[in-house]
Parts: structure tokens; sequence; C-alpha cells
């Protein structure tokens, strides 16, 4: 009973009712021309399939034009073209960044301070003050933690996108974006300010923007009647029975679970993010030379089910090392949960399990 | 009639496959980045569960705490942000006020007294998992004892929570000193790990160096000049009773630590000018060269499997480290870096060599990996040598001179990524450290 069969069931049951209502397959029989095929003469045959050999020499003279074509004409124009696209791509790639985090990060130990850090012209010289300290001591770093103040700044750029968001909802829930935006501002100020890592991702990482999943409401349950006539099968009934199949069958998926779409980097990286600013790992010790993967399943809520905590792998290290890992790891989910992971509700369905790698590697000492 | 149930069929297989995919999928995140900073661990004083432990069951919490805090791995949180109290030892945790001050550990203990005997116990506890962490323990000793039991207990919850090795309840021999650069008293003296409950081994009438334990932590190795000449001895701790291991007369033996199995010792000898390392069966007294060049090889340590040994030697113009064979043999260098290199220790643990290394004027404490790869600085000063390991290969203890006529040396401990370091209070200065096996 998952979500799977859900969006399965209801698509194919719309894809079969579609193909019912549009006539492409049409209950009543199409009229049988029985007579008129048996009058078709050899000759007449002949020339039946000599006729359809002809096109298929069109076709052939037909294909090299079209394809052929407009690869060479980019290239002919475009010799000084290539260069360009290749200088792009830097730009791309920033901009594509941006919405992730590379820049956030930097800025992040000054956001620590106070909450007015999204004000552009300010952080580039608070930056530069702080930025060695923070280099200086990672250990000592105080983790204080900051009154839970909600940081408005952030909202204030969001939202002059709804002036433009008529020109986007056309579709249907346009009204589903924003609620995610507004959440997802508030448990950043809640959360310890252990890293630059932690706020900045943040507030570069909201809710997905993509549009909304093209996915159709599921549908109310239906319920066809589980005592079959014992009459003479119909035509009706038989459909009926179908249907009643198909739902009987759909129904054992769990109809409650919403999917959507898959988490989108952004999304992934928040988790990811929120997770890491309480993995505390001591680069010295063996377990630090340990990667353990563990496995977890999620409420609908963010909270993590800790009884579902377990590790399904490791690499590296003795028993001793392993199990410190793990407990380390263990600790960082339970403890950055608070009241629970900010992940989309409705993509429930997509992160219900979770696996968590955490590989410490690149903190090992050298 | 039957080409729609063939496509009803086919449907139901595609939805089925389909929602199969989509169930096998969790979501998978990795993490390659966490936070160094100290666990926050809470140790409420011990529970006195007799009139006579009072006392008892403060110091050992208190004890417990320095153990773990003096690792730079914990924090302990102060009693006054407390919001529940520990009333009973066998009483219910409150996981929730623990959580709510940030604890992601709780240490709760107590302590009974009968006689001049003492029981300890203790639970650790893994707040915000709500769970206990390990199964609860307890130690029984006399209360002379005491702070041993402090230090097991450390060592549990050290170990627990790290996966390291234990390390806590372990002793140090070291070289006391006291007086003036020019007329400075020596005398070989035995210490706790963190400085606690000295104890002098020999007076101070002749000059002691380089002491040793063996691998049962029962015997003592060092080297006197009590014949005018260097010799090696072997002290037995228990009785204080020392025996000379004889070489040659004309000779001068030195630098000597046992092999992993306590039967074997290996030291440098200089014989006619030059300074080879040879072993010695301590029970027959015969002894092997494994060296056997004009330069100067000494301050040999033997690998924990036995099989190699680390030395240092000025064989290729300047001094530098070398791996052979405990059977003597080709020598392999594994130092390339700038200055010079000595005083080569054997990790525990077997994958680092700790050294002293003297360049551009000032002393480093280092360790680097068997090949020579990844050497890392630890420390730096006016003089710092003669480093030794804990029994867990995670710290290093050695000795650190400061400069000037009234330069004294000291005891000092750093870990092995050197970011914790600490000097070690001793009522004397200190040199030439030597850190014991786990205590049994």
């Amino acid at each position: 009973m998952n979500t799977g069969h859900v969006i399965s069931g209801v698509g194919h049951i719309g894809l079969i009712g579609w193909m019912f209502l549009g006539g492409f397959i049409n209950p009543q029989p199409t009229p049988f021309e029985v007579t008129e095929v048996a009058v078709i003469s050899g000759a007449e045959f002949q020339a039946m399939i000599d006729a359809r050999q002809a096109p298929a020499e069109i076709t052939e003279t037909a294909q090299p034009a079209a394809p052929v074509v407009t690869p060479d004409a980019p290239e002919v124009d475009a010799e000084p073209e290539p260069a360009e696209p290749e200088t792009p791509p830097p730009v791309p790639e920033v901009a594509e960044e941006t919405p992730q985090e590379p820049p956030t990060p930097e800025e992040t130990p000054v956001p620590e301070v106070s909450e007015v850090a999204p004000e552009a012209p300010e952080p580039p010289a608070e930056v530069t003050v702080e930025t060695p300290e923070v280099a200086e001591r990672p250990v000592e770093r105080p983790a204080d933690r900051i009154a839970p103040t909600p940081a408005p700044a952030p909202e204030e750029d969001v939202r002059p996108s709804e002036t433009a968001e008529p020109a986007v909802t056309p579709e249907d829930t346009g009204e589903t974006v924003e609620p995610p935006r507004e959440a997802a501002v508030v448990p950043e100020a809640t959360d310890r300010t252990v890293t630059e890592a932690d706020e900045s991702p943040k507030a570069a990482v909201t809710a997905s923007r993509r549009p909304p999943a093209r996915r159709p409401e599921p549908p109310a349950p239906r319920r066809v009647a589980e005592t079959p006539t014992p009459a003479a099968p119909t035509e009706s009934d038989t459909d009926a029975a179908v249907q009643a199949a198909l739902d009987s069958a759909l129904s054992s998926a769990t109809a409650d679970v919403p999917t959507g779409p898959p988490l989108s980097s952004g999304e992934k990286d928040a988790l990811r993010l929120a997770v890491q600013g309480c993995w505390v790992v001591d680069p010295g010790a063996q377990s630090a030379g340990v990667t353990v993967t563990i496995a977890m399943s999620m409420e609908q809520n963010g909270t993590v089910v800790q009884s579902s905590l377990r590790m399904i792998g490791s690499e590296g290290g003795d028993a001793g090392a392993v199990d410190a890992a793990f407990q380390s790891a263990r600790r960082a989910i339970l403890r950055c949960q608070k009241g629970g992971y900010d992940l989309p509700a409705d993509k429930y369905g997509q992160w219900q399990e979770i696996e968590m790698t955490f590989n410490p590697e690149r903190m090992r000492i050298r | 009639m039957s080409m729609r149930l063939m496509i009803v069929g086919l449907a139901l297989v595609a939805s089925f496959g389909l929602s199969r995919g989509l169930e096998a999928e969790p979501l998978r995140i990795t993490i390659e980045e966490g936070i160094i900073e100290p666990l926050p661990i809470a140790i409420p004083d011990f529970q006195a569960e007799t009139g006579e432990a009072g006392q008892l069951s403060r110091d050992i919490a208190r004890v417990v705490a320095q153990d773990l805090t003096g690792t730079g791995l914990f924090r302990e949180i102060p009693a006054s942000a407390f919001i529940s109290t520990v009333s009973d030892f066998g009483a219910a945790v409150q996981y929730a006020d623990w959580k709510a001050i940030n604890a992601q550990a709780l240490v709760t203990g107590a302590v009974s007294v009968t006689g001049g005997n003492v029981n300890v116990k203790f639970r650790l506890y893994d707040v915000f998992s709500g769970a206990e962490l390990g199964a609860g323990l307890q130690f029984s000793g006399t209360t002379e004892g005491w702070r041993r039991m402090a230090h097991k207990v450390a060592d549990e919850v050290y170990s627990r929570i790290t996966g390291e090795g234990k390390y806590f309840d372990s002793r140090v021999v070291y070289v006391s000193e006291t007086g003036p650069k020019d007329d400075r008293k020596k005398r070989l003296a035995i210490m706790d790990y963190d400085g606690a409950n000295v104890q002098f081994l020999t007076d101070s009438s002749s000059i002691v160096l380089a002491p040793r334990f063996s691998p049962d932590g029962n015997r003592i190795l060092y080297t006197s000049y009590e014949s005018g000449f260097p010799r090696i001895y072997v002290l037995d701790i228990g009785s204080v009773q020392r025996r000379v291991l004889e070489s040659g007369e004309g000779t001068m033996s030195f630098a000597p630590r046992f092999s992993p199995s306590g039967q074997t010792v290996v030291f440098s000898l200089t014989t006619g000018g030059n300074t080879d390392i040879y072993t010695m069966d301590i029970a027959s007294g015969q002894t092997v060269r494994l060296t056997n060049t004009p330069s100067i090889e000494t301050a040999p340590s033997f690998s924990p499997d036995g099989n190699q040994i680390v030395f240092e030697s000025d064989r290729s113009g300047s001094q530098q480290l070398y791996i052979m064979s405990s059977t003597g043999g080709e020598a392999t260098r594994i130092s390339f870096g700038a200055g010079r290199y000595g005083t080569p220790v054997w990790s525990p643990r077997g994958d680092l060599v700790a050294f002293t290394k003297q360049n551009a004027g000032r002393f480093h404490i280092g360790v680097m990996r068997l090949d020579g790869s990844e050497e890392r600085l630890l420390t730096a000063s006016f003089l710092d040598e003669g480093p030794t390991w804990a029994p867990n290969g995670r710290v290093i203890m050695f000795a650190r001179e400061t400069q000037g006529e009234g330069g004294a040396s000291s005891l000092y401990t750093v870990d092995v990524t050197g970011r914790v370091l600490k000097p070690v209070r001793t009522p004397e200065g200190g040199s030439d450290p030597s850190w014991s096996p786990l205590q049994k």
C-alpha cells in the first residue's frame, strides 16, 4: 500500500477512461465491411501494395533534407559563436549555483551575529572582518544560541515575486507555492548557529521553484458493490467488474501519502545542511575513518521515527570505531530535528524513507 | 472485449511495476562536513549512598569531569544550568530536562563506603536518543584508590562515546627535576597520568635518564650514571628492587626500550666511538647487534607487533628516521623534511610514529605515517622533546623546557590533532616521560 500504487492506478484509470470517452475504444462495434474486402481482386491488391511502396521511397529522399541541414547550418554561421557558448558557461554556472548555496556559506558567519544579513551592501564589509575569526579557531566556536528571532528580510526579497505570480499561476495551484516559502524562513532562526554552513543554505534554499506537479489529485475512493449480480454477464456488467477489479487493486495502495516530484537539489541541500550542523566529528579519532549509512523513516511532520534509525552499512574502522561513528551520526540526526526537519509536505512520499551517508573523509586530519 | 481486457491487464501490471519501483527508492543524502566542537556532557555529583561517602562522591564526579574535559572532546555543563536533579541513582532520567540544556550525554553515579572499601557505580545516558549508552558498571576498591575508580568510570564514558581506547587509568614514569640548570637534581618518579599521586623511585645522588615502562607495567628500564658511565638498569616497581643489565667493559649503553613481549631489550651501545643498536635477552643476557655502520644509530623503538624497529641515524649526513626489521638488516629512511629528526616512538595503534624535530631554531613534536607521509608538527617551542604515547595512541606526552638561565623543564600533553595542548601539573619539573600501559 503505497503512493506508487495510487499514482500509477489513478494515471491508468484516467488513461483508460480517456480512451473510452475519446472514442479510441468504442463500445459499439464498428460496422464490418467484409464484403468489400472480399471483392478485391489480385490485381487490385498488387496495385495497392505498389502504391504503399512508392511513398516509402519518397520518405527516403525527405530524410536527408531535414535533419542533415539543421546541424550544418549552425556550424557555418557559428564559427565565432562556438566561442560564445564556451564563455557563457561560467555565467550560467554561477547562476545555477546561487540558488543553491556556494556563495552563501561564505556569508553565513555574518548573519549569525545579526539577522540583517540579507541586505546586499553590508555583507561584503562584514564578511572580510569575520571570516578570519572562523578560520582561526573552528574548534573554539562558541556555538551559542541565538534567541529565536525570525528573520523577516528574506521574506521581503521574496515577496516582490508575488506580483509576478499572477502570470505564473494560470495553471492550477499557484497558492501552494507561497506557504512553503514562509515556512522555510521560520526554522532558520531557531536552530543553533553552529556553523556558517547552517544559515546560508537555508536562506538560499527555500521551496522548490518548480511548478507544482501536474499530478491529478487522488480520486475519492470509489466503492463498487462487492457482490456481483449472478445475472448473465452483459457488456456493461463486464465493464463494471473490470472497474471494480481496478479499484480494488488500487485501493490497496495508501491513498493519503502525497508524493509529488522528487526533491529539488535545494531541498536536499537544506536537509543535508541541517543535519551536518549537528554532526560532531572528532578528526583525530579512529571513527573519523569510518563512513556509515543510516536508514530512517520519517513522520509527515518532518520528525524522525526514532525506532527506525538503523545502520545499514559502514566502511572502514573496527567495531568500536564503527559504533562510535554510528552513535555520532544518530545524535546529529536526532539533535537537529528539533520540531521536525523542514521538508516539503507535498512531497512526503519522496522523503518518507531516507538513507543518510556520513562520510568524514574530508574532515580527517592528514 | 478481449482487447479491452488486455489493455486493463497491461495497465494493472504496469501500475504495479511502477509503484514497486517508486516504493523502493528512499531519499539518499550524503553528508561530508560536520562540526568540530566539544560534546556537552552533564556530570552531576554522584549520590552518596552511605554517610561516609559524601565528600568522596563529589570528588569522584569531579575527577571524572576533569578527565573528560581534559581531552578537549567534552564540555561539562555547569551544575547551575541543571533543570532536574538526580536524587536517586535508580530513578528514571528526565530526558527532556537534559535536552533543554543541550546535554548530549549524562553521567550519573553513586558511591558507598563501608570500612575502608569504596563501591562506585555509574550509568551513561545518550540524552537525545533517550536511552542508556551501554550497561551500568560498578567498581570496588579501597578508599585510597578512589582516584583510580574515578579514572575507570571516565575511561568507560570516554570509550563508549568516542570509540577510542581508554587511557585515564594509567601511570607515567618520568625524571623529576629540581634546581638550576647547572646543578639540576634528577630522580625517577611515577605518577597518575594526570600528575596526581607522585612517588619517587630513586634518589638524586646520580643522574638518571630515559625511564621506559615494560609492556605489563610492572618494570622500568632506565639509564643511570651511577657507575660513572651510562648503564641500563631494570627496576621492579612493586619492590623497588633493581639490577643492572651488563654490557662490556669500556662501553656505554643507553636509550633502552622493551620489546612488546617484555623479554627483550633494544638499546644503543657505544664502543670504540661508534654507536649501534643491539638487542639483549633479559633472562640470558645474550646480545645481538642489529646495525653495523660508522654512523650513530640510537633511540630504537619496537613496532607493536615486535617485527620492526624505528630508530634515528645520521648515516645520510643529517639525523633522520629509519625503519628496519627487528632482526636487523637493511633500513628504510622515512623522514625527508628539512631539519633533524630524533627520538622516534611507534604508536600503540601501529599507524604513526611520533618524533622530535629540530628545524629553524625551534623544536617540534610531530607525527608521521610509517612511510613518512602525512607529517604533522603538533607543537613548537624553544625545546620540546621526548614524546611518549598514551595507551590508546591518541595523546602524546612530552617535555618542554623554557628558555634562559631560569628555564625549567615540565611535562605537557598534546593530542594527535594538535588541538589540545595542556601542561601536566607535577610538584617539580619533569622530563623524559614514559606512559604506562592501561592498568588492569
